[in-house]
């Protein structure tokens, strides 16, 4: 018997891919396929038989980016099946934890993601080679996210301090102090963002879409409104599935989400921005316009200055909750499970995170259905490239892929291995 | 999923390696967790111990360094640096 160690230095690497084929025929595009490899995930079925108040807890594993967003997503609608209302202390935590969220996940995207493409890096490596200050940060932006999510949540990524009815636990309000400091930071971190964001170039590039997000009466929106868009729709989550469908195309593992009778729509922080600009806080206002943005911005290329104003709006509004914050005299509201069918639908980073489940009289899932951002964006994202890519017809392969992959990148799909997930096929003719 | 992507993914290349020497078992693991792989020590370690149970790795002693260069190639990577085997001769 002995006991050997043996030296390995092995990568791991994270599975799921997408690959984008492209045929081109005299000169002319002739298709386009975006194709996502990530295999089927069954959250759906596995929700089936389980206890409503397990469904925060399992959903939030779909993704370590946003796993807040499914929380919210299943928290609202187990309330609307349940006739709950969350309100006052609780509901504002709620916006702060998502506050939390969008910092981390906006802050990599900008800064790991899509600012090399701009900067004429492959990844963000490269990148802090030239601009070591840039990418710390976006490091240290992305970890105030991270704390805001990882102190209500319970850790940072999977949280499990959320229920149905509100929280396990919350806490008091000289505990929110050090987060207060952390984010004044943040505000100022988020404020060069934009300014910085602003100045670099982006393609000419703008197209008829229509935006789609949440609308909230009073406020920008997280976790609750009506679905609005640009081009009339106006509806209630309750009535998603009247006005959304799902389809399979036989060429990629994630559905196609359209509007019913129009086809595609765009969601995530461009629809957002455009649909609830005067709902943003004056200094978030005040900053986007500094930047150069007007009220409606159609270059999904800007998005990352959308992003970086969403950052400072985030940031600002957990510096405003926690300041107005006072200790809920309980964690959550009570909750008793009945037979019916509930509905949520609230604002990932990416986009709007559709939610329904049905319940027995016991609170037991009879049925899940998720729909999440990156597959109702798919279609926008073909359509960009069917019109961006007869631009840069005559690039080597190697700067075409690399135009592609910015341009799909504008809308941040959750694909594992974002960084570099792309492998381009052309079929020239 | 990410997350148990990559630690499966680690587990099937530890197992590999166990079988390849012939150990019975893994007693010992060491990572590094690069500066931009967006993993926490201690979400590595949650996902570690479940995605071990029942195979050769499973109660191995883990051992987790993480680096800080932003700037090193591999930042972006979670590297299995060395495994410990119990052989049984």
């Amino acid at each position: 018997m002995k006991n050997k160690t043996i030296k390995v230095d092995y990568l791991a690497r994270v599975e799921g891919e997408g690959a984008l084929y492209v045929k081109i025929k005299d000169n002319s595009l002739t298709d386009v396929k975006l194709k996502i490899f990530e295999p089927p995930r069954f959250f759906e079925a596995f929700l089936q038989g389980r206890n409503y108040s397990e469904a925060p807890d399992i959903t939030a594993r779909i993704c370590g980016i946003c796993p807040i967003a499914y929380q919210m997503s299943a928290v609202h609608a187990m309330e609307d099946a349940f006739g709950v209302t969350v309100d006052g202390q609780l509901r504002a935590l709620r916006r702060l934890i998502y506050c939390g969220e969008w910092i981390e996940s906006h802050a990599l995207h900008v800064y790991m993601l899509h600012a090399p493409d701009f900067l004429g890096y492959t990844d963000a490596i490269q990148m802090a080679k030239d601009h070591p200050a840039l990418v710390q940060r976006g490091l240290q932006l992305k970890k105030a996210g991270n704390e805001i999510v990882a102190f209500l949540g319970g850790r940072e990524i999977h949280p499990i301090n959320v229920r149905v009815g509100g929280f396990y636990k919350v806490p008091a309000k000289r505990e929110l102090e050090p987060l207060a400091e952390r984010l004044k930071w943040a505000r100022d971190a988020a404020l060069e963002t934009v300014r910085w964001t602003a100045t670099l170039d982006f393609p000419d590039f703008e197209q008829d879409y229509e935006f789609v997000a949440l609308c909230h009466p009073g406020e920008y929106p997280f976790n609750e409104g009506r679905l609005v868009s640009n081009k009339g729709l106006d509806i209630s989550v309750r009535d998603y599935d009247d006005s959304f469908v799902e389809e399979h195309v036989p060429y990629s593992n994630a559905l196609h989400s359209i509007i019913k009778g129009r086809g595609a729509y765009f969601v995530g922080p461009l629809a957002r921005y455009n649909l609830n600009f005067n709902r943003l806080s004056p200094m978030t206002q005040e900053a986007a316009h500094s930047a150069g943005l007007s009220y409606v911005c159609n270059n999904p290329f800007q998005s990352i200055i959308v992003r970086s104003v969403e950052i400072l709006y985030a940031c600002d509004e957990a510096l405003r909750i926690i300041d107005q914050y006072e200790r809920p005299d309980k964690p959550s509201v009570q909750v008793q499970p009945r037979a019916g069918t509930g509905y949520g639908c609230t604002e990932a980073p990416r986009g709007i995170l559709y939610h329904r489940y049905s319940t027995d009289d016991n609170g037991v899932i009879i049925d899940a259905k998720i729909v999440p951002p990156t597959s109702q964006n798919q279609k926008t994202i073909e359509n960009d490239l069917w019109q961006f890519i007869p631009k840069y017809l005559d690039l080597p392969s190697e700067k075409l892929t690399l135009q592609c992959e910015q341009a799909i990148r504008n809308y941040d799909p959750c694909i594992s291995c974002a960084t570099h997930f792309l492998k381009l096929y052309v079929n020239r003719e | 999923m990410h997350e148990f992507f990559l630690v499966k993914d680690l587990i099937r290349k530890i197992t590999s390696l166990a079988h390849e020497q012939g150990a019975s078992r893994v007693t010992g693991v060491i990572v590094k967790l690069g500066a931009l792989s967006h993993i926490s020590p201690d979400h590595f370690r949650e996902h570690f111990i479940h995605a071990s149970l029942g195979t050769v790795a499973e109660g191995a002693r883990l051992n987790i360094e993480v680096l800080t260069d932003v700037t090193d190639p591999q930042s972006q990577e979670v590297l299995l640096e060395n495994i410990e085997i119990y052989l049984a001769t």
